[in-house]
């Protein structure tokens, strides 16, 4: 399914839909005619007077972008329509429009596992636009971090580029400075180290440090930490970490899978003993934290954390800028997460935007000139200024930027900048978490977080758990490739 | 119609169920409605609060900005109210027509019209799909008014099928005999005897589109989208803004209160929905 | 279905030939012909298209691609411990959520109608949950009973009832999703059964009164067994929809925790589109949509047997 062209994909879904056995088949691919024409002249505006759809999650970037969309309608005369959902629905909608070969949506927030990895065969090829000379070139690609161009951008084939970084959340170790400051000395003589995160902090000392607070600063906070442990992708992100961690892996050569993603990704290696064993010390780490961990994402972790329920967890790093215009703003460190035998794990949750391959040619060049203006240096510094978002520059030279380097240090006024140092850490290769881009994910990623959701219900032990998820893996990717084949 | 009268345990008992009903559907409710009016940091304190300083911050942000909540009460109000509409109006041909009709297999029709709705959501979508894909019906509210339909009309033809057998025929045939057609003799003898029929059926199909997110979800377009995906909105990547989602289903809500007069006005002539029950 | 041959004298028109067909079609034709239509061409198509789907591997990308693979679906359906254990959960969610709802709905409904004052108001407020999406039930609910700042959370704890998290723990999840969609759903039964008190004649009531028949003998022996019928209709309204819908826990909590609270049709929609495994779905659709025919069948059979007894 990799390597097609724009056109090898129009033709397959005209031919696909053509082919479709019942009577009353749907029409040929896309619209009945080529889209908008260009206008020669200004490269920005050709496609004038186009009306572009864009379909996203909920997320801040692009809510910043539709609160302040008029920068880019007067650059190109495009107006924008914006579809925000939540992702089930997105992607619900995304395969849909796919599969019926209208489309309807022009750009489309790629999610890398749940879009990208299954559909990327329905998303344009962007260098084609990038070297078009009657198209604006991105300014800079080498300027968007690397790690997350593969990522957010790449499947499998390493030259072919289907999206663009949009945003790039991080999952770090947020801590109550306050909290630890206060009680570093007797947690220093109880425990035997600093408690104050640094570079050889351990998930074993993480948890000491949360046993610690539970049982002797009641006065400050119920809890010593929490966990985004509800039977949901967010169990799955912050099981992750600690899997790596402690040299567990979902797949052989994981750094490669998620990087770049895998057709074949081989073998499960979740029944291998340091899976195993890091399934053990996830267990030991919820079962002091706060209770209500089981029912929370990461919005209702952050909620509790922001009321003062707990003194640390690992959060996604744009949730700074709710953290720092709540009652525990300035209270707040921001770290790398601990490490584990083998190494600190930090999850990418980043996504892309790219072009739907089924829309018509001319609406596609148009949407190539949102994707590039929307990923710009410009709209990315605007965003993180936003009241609206909170954005996560995914390009380089914005954190070089003297205002962005300036709000490093509070006071702050683009919050999400503090965490900077924590997250540049995280997004060192040997730091960063990259889960499995496959096709099958979207099932793996269910299997995982139900299997592990029993887990800490006490229905089934580390062992049978990690053994479960690795048939589960097994058949799933198996399906997938049954479809795939077609 | 006379309530009967209770003895002692009747008067005792009747106010404490009836608070106790209230409480239970109320409290909800107020909660709801008090904190559509709540500042938003109070909304998630860890201590309920009753008093604080009200605001219309909530309001103000769902009628403001670029998205503005009132074209989804419309596609809500005229996807639900058409949808409505028309199930009613064919629901009350076909039902008559079937309760008056006589051929062997009669009831396994009726069967199948109402096991149209009995079928689950997930798998009917992507038929659908490919249906409205093929007539163009894609994201427009006539789309959303065509899906209601596939459960609203089976519904409404069941249900005044029910009202319509109950009716003793020699009215109609009565006035058919005085010369009228049978037309009139529907239009004029047995619609108005069913009016507490079509009144429950219309409000239950106003429920049951109003209510709907899956289909909205699925075949509406950026034009045409509904209250609840309004609501399903309101959770972000990041946050749950519980302030104007509170205030959603206040205004959602708020209406309703004259449904009760509605319902109390028509439900009360004397038609029996025996009807429905074979008596 | 409907049971009406017992009341309506024999037609005086000579016999009909089945309305459906086109040649002459009779007035009864004319009238149902508009209405079967608009059904037939929104449900016979998905019909097939399903049981097409469940037939095949239906492929999405490039166009919608059906590949044969016969019963292999049905084969998988069958010994898929996971859905069995989903149809499980459906069955207890559905007894409870059902039946609370008929009980509830059922005494709502008498206290409504034995009140004189008020009755507006009070029918106003009872009806009120039914018509809030479910979306924005579910919403709430999670509002209501989040740990850090639920209203509800909050009372169980202070009261000293419960301090665990509510939607965490997987029996205090399940009760409470069942507990918010009898909170969404008690109105409509109400209503429905209300609308049969109503309907009652007067006679035969204060007949009994004046005999010195007690409340609840009155309730047992004349309105309840009148009024059974429309229990039944309620009953059956409410049950083809208690199999199918699932906002309320997609919106609390997901199908967990520990598959908990995933009865089929979540499972259903997750197959369908998380999974894109549609061949499989349809089957899993097909399964929910016999099981809800033979339910209602069941209900139509009690229902037609009161009517012959009368």
């Amino acid at each position: 399914m990799t390597g097609l062209t724009r056109r090898e994909v129009m033709v397959r879904a005209g031919a696909g839909a053509a082919a479709l056995a019942l009577p009353g088949a749907l029409s040929a691919c896309g619209g009945s005619d080529e889209g908008p024409t260009p206008v020669p002249g200004d490269e920005w505006r050709q496609f004038a007077g186009t009306t572009l759809n864009f379909i996203s999650e909920n997320t801040a970037p692009t809510s910043a972008i539709a609160a302040n969309v008029k920068p880019f309608t007067d650059l190109t005369g495009i107006e924008i329509k914006f579809s925000q959902l939540e992702l089930s629905a997105l992607v619900q909608k995304v395969a849909l429009d796919f599969a019926s070969g209208i489309g309807s949506y022009d750009v489309i927030y790629a999610d890398p596992y749940q879009v990208l990895a299954p559909y990327h065969a329905a998303l344009a090829e962007l260098t084609a636009f990038n070297e078009d000379p009657n198209l604006p070139k991105i300014q800079d690609l080498g300027d968007f971090i690397p790690t997350q161009l593969d990522a957010a951008g790449r499947f499998v084939d390493r030259e072919r580029l289907y999206a663009l970084p949009y945003d790039a959340p991080t999952l770090i170790w947020m801590y109550r400075k306050d909290i630890f400051e206060k009680h570093r000395g007797r947690m220093q003589d109880d425990l035997g180290f600093d408690p104050m995160p640094n570079d050889r902090s351990t998930w074993q000392q993480f948890y000491e440090i949360s046993d610690w607070i539970r049982k002797n600063a009641k006065d400050d906070v119920p809890y010593g930490s929490g966990h985004q442990a509800k039977q949901h992708d967010s169990l799955m992100n912050d099981f992750s970490n600690v899997l790596w961690a402690y040299g567990g892996d979902y797949f052989d050569n994981g750094t490669d899978v998620g990087r770049y993603g895998s057709d074949a990704p081989g073998e499960p290696l979740l029944d291998r003993p340091e899976s195993i064993e890091g399934a053990e010390m996830y267990r030991r780490l919820v079962s002091i934290a706060h209770p209500a961990s089981t029912g929370w994402d990461w919005t209702g972790l952050a909620e509790a954390f922001m009321a003062g329920q707990l003194a640390m967890a690992a959060e996604w790093h744009e949730f700074a800028a709710g953290i720092e215009s709540s009652k525990i703003a300035g209270k707040v460190g921001y770290a790398r997460l601990p490490r584990g035998p083998k190494r600190s794990a930090n999850m990418y949750g980043g996504t892309g935007i790219g072009i739907n391959g089924v829309a018509p040619e001319n609406q596609q060049k148009a949407a190539w000139l949102f994707v590039n203006w929307a990923t710009s240096p410009e709209t990315q510094l605007s965003n993180l200024k936003s009241e609206v978002g909170g954005g996560t520059p995914t390009r380089e030279s914005i954190y070089e930027l003297p205002e962005v380097k300036a709000a490093r240090k509070p006071p702050s006024d683009m919050p999400n900048v503090l965490t900077t140092d924590a997250v540049f850490e995280a997004w060192q290769p040997e730091n960063i978490g990259l889960r499995p881009k496959i096709a099958a994910w979207n099932e793996c990623d269910t299997v995982i977080f139900t299997e592990l959701s029993k887990m800490l219900a006490g229905s089934q032990s580390p062992e049978s758990c990690m053994r479960n998820a690795k048939d589960g893996f097994e058949s799933a990717i198996e399906r997938a490739e049954a479809l795939r084949k077609q | 119609m006379t309530p009967s009268r209770g003895g002692v345990g009747s008067r005792i008992g009747l106010p404490v169920v009836l608070g106790v009903v209230l409480l239970w559907t109320v409290v909800p409710l107020a909660w709801m409605v008090l904190s559509s009016f709540k500042p938003a940091d109070e909304l998630t304190a860890t201590t309920p609060t009753l008093s604080f300083t009200p605001t219309l911050d909530h309001y103000d942000a769902l009628f403001s900005g670029g998205n503005n909540i009132g074209p989804y009460i419309r596609n809500s109000l005229v996807a639900a109210g058409v949808s409505t509409v028309i199930a009613v109006t064919l629901g009350c041909l076909a039902g008559y027509g079937l309760a008056r009709s006589r051929f062997r297999g009669k009831d396994h029709v009726a069967f199948w019209i109402i096991s149209q709705r009995m079928a689950p959501i997930a798998a009917v979508i992507l038929p659908l799909f490919v249906i409205f894909r093929f007539t163009g019906l894609l994201g427009s509210t006539w789309g959303l008014i065509v899906a209601y339909l596939t459960f609203n009309l089976p519904f409404a033809i069941w249900i005044m099928n029910a009202f319509f057998a109950e009716l003793n025929p020699s009215l109609e045939e009565a006035a058919m005999i005085d010369g009228a057609s049978r037309w009139s003799a529907f239009r004029d003898v047995a619609l108005p005897l069913v009016l507490p029929g079509i009144a429950t059926t219309a409000i239950l199909c106003l429920v049951f589109s109003w209510n709907d997110y899956a289909f909205a979800v699925t075949f509406s377009g950026p034009d045409s989208q509904t209250l609840p995906i309004a609501a399903s909105q309101l959770v972000t990547q990041t946050s749950i803004d519980w302030g104007q989602l509170t205030a959603i289903g206040t205004i959602v809500v708020a209406p309703m209160i004259l449904v009760g007069l509605i319902v109390r006005k028509w439900l009360v002539t004397g038609l029996t929905l025996g009807a429905v029950t074979g008596e | 279905m409907a049971v009406t041959t017992q009341k309506a004298p024999p037609a005086t028109e000579a016999r009909h030939r089945r309305p459906l067909r086109q040649r002459g079609l009779s007035f009864e034709g004319k009238m149902l012909a508009p209405a079967l239509g608009v059904l037939a061409a929104v449900s016979i198509f998905p019909f097939i298209y399903i049981i097409a789907m469940s037939l095949s591997l239906v492929g999405l990308i490039g166009g919608i691609s059906f590949d044969w693979v016969g019963l292999d679906n049905w084969t998988r359906l069958f010994s898929d411990g996971a859905v069995w254990a989903s149809w499980l959960r459906s069955v207890v969610f559905f007894v409870l959520t059902v039946g609370l709802e008929m009980l509830f709905g059922i005494g709502i409904a008498l206290a409504i109608y034995e009140t004189r004052r008020g009755r507006n108001v009070v029918t106003s407020l009872v009806l009120m949950p039914m018509f809030m999406a479910p979306v924005i039930v579910g919403l709430l609910g999670r509002f209501l009973t989040d740990s850090t700042y639920g209203l509800y959370a909050w009372a169980l704890d202070e009261i000293g009832i419960y301090n665990g998290d509510i939607l965490g723990n997987t029996t205090s999840a399940f009760l409470a999703v069942t507990l918010m969609d009898v909170w969404e759903w008690t109105p409509l039964v109400a209503l429905i059964v209300l609308a049969g008190l109503t309907s009652m004649p007067r006679q035969v009531l204060e007949a009994a009164e004046m005999d010195g028949a007690s409340y609840w003998s009155r309730l047992r022996d004349i309105v309840l067994p009148m009024i059974s019928g429309v229990i039944i209709v309620a009953l059956l309204i409410r049950s083809m929809d208690a199999i199918r819908y699932f906002d309320i826990i997609t919106n609390t909590t997901n199908g967990g925790p520990a598959d908990a609270t995933k009865i089929v049709p979540i499972r259903l929609y997750e197959t369908a589109f998380r999974f894109f495994d549609l061949g499989y779905a349809a089957a899993i659709g097909l399964s929910m949509l016999a099981v809800t025919i033979i339910m209602a069948n069941l209900f139509l059979r009690i229902l037609k047997q009161r009517g012959l007894a009368r």
